[in-house]
């Protein structure tokens, strides 16, 4: 007899881990692109909870299946204008790291 | 409540794939396998997702998630090409906590300690709510979703508010063009030095600040 895995609490605690995760990867990484990584893996543990509440807590209603694509909408915009920015500051600087990000008024080296 | 032990295990397999793919993410050097260890990491997400009744939004997950953005960070990381690593030496004297190996021993304690100091907390509120998994037949399917978000469209504010992402979507689609615009080299040159900092007296660089040949300006 399998202990009952498939619950709320497991399926938070999973969200919470993924958040965490991509926490860890905002802090260390120094290229941008993996920054946007780290934080789509974050969005993802977000969506996995908004989903887990709808099913196990609210009902008849779908309302967290639209967040979810309310989410991704937002995800797939701020992919896009997060990458366009890091075209341009490879296209300007040749650079993509935070800490030259960080050093943006200075002259191009 | 009574589920079948075929879906605890698959349950428990998609967990174990999602946390050690998401792990990966953060942990390879490489962009392009990092960005492909995101997209393995979807796949078993989606699996979670229509065990938890929502298919439709299992579907989404693979086709716009794994299918469209993902396929953008491939792109653009491929148009750059970094090499692998590259981007993950800081700069000398800039050094973060989290960089090195020792940094990902002391990240992976910190978001180790975090989890279990939320964890037991999580555990007690979800335990607190009485819980009533879904037996609507039909629920998560196209049908409802559709039905919920476009039913009464007079009256309905998911229709509005479903509406307004598009316009988002326009604004992102401006923004990325203008970032994107290709601005010559004299422009770029003269935007910089027509900066109003740059009229501002620099203060000289201390002997143990790593960036300072950078600020030597004339």
């Amino acid at each position: 007899m399998m202990p009952h895995l498939f619950t709320l609490p497991n399926c938070l605690a999973l969200s919470l881990l993924l958040v965490l995760i991509g926490a860890f990867g905002v802090f260390r990484r120094h290229s941008l692109i993996m920054v946007l990584l780290s934080i789509e893996v974050m969005l993802n543990g977000v969506n996995l909870s908004l989903v887990s509440f709808n099913y196990f807590r609210w009902g008849t209603s779908e309302t967290s299946h639209y967040l979810y694509m309310l989410s991704i909408g937002v995800a797939a915009v701020e992919a896009a204008v997060g990458l366009s920015m890091i075209i341009v500051l490879f296209r300007n600087y040749n650079d993509i790291t935070r800490d030259r990000v960080a050093r943006l008024g200075e002259r191009a080296t | 409540m009574p589920v079948s032990p075929l879906v605890e295990f698959i349950f428990a397999l998609s967990a174990v794939a999602i946390l050690i793919s998401s792990l990966a993410v953060v942990l390879i050097k490489n962009p392009v396998r990092a960005t492909l260890m995101l997209i393995v990491s979807f796949l078993p997400t989606s699996l979670v997702y229509i065990l938890l009744q929502a298919s439709f939004v299992g579907i989404l997950q693979i086709l716009v998630y794994a299918g469209a953005i993902m396929m953008l960070f491939t792109f653009v990381i491929m148009m750059i090409n970094p090499s692998p690593g590259e981007g993950d030496a800081p700069m000398a004297g800039n050094d973060s906590a989290f960089s090195g190996l020792r940094g990902a021993l002391f990240g992976l304690l910190v978001v180790g300690a975090a989890g279990a100091c939320i964890l037991p907390l999580v555990y007690h509120a979800a335990g607190e709510v009485a819980v009533q998994p879904i037996t609507k037949p039909g629920y998560g399917g196209l049908d409802s979703i559709a039905k919920l978000l476009f039913e009464d469209p007079a009256n309905n504010p998911l229709t509005v508010s479903f509406e307004l992402i598009s316009f988002l979507i326009l604004v992102g689609v401006i923004a990325a063009l203008n970032f994107s615009r290709r601005k010559s080299a004299q422009a770029i040159a003269e935007a910089i030095a027509s900066r109003p900092t740059e009229a501002l007296p620099v203060v000289p660089p201390r002997e143990t600040a790593a960036p300072s040949a950078l600020l030597d300006r004339k």
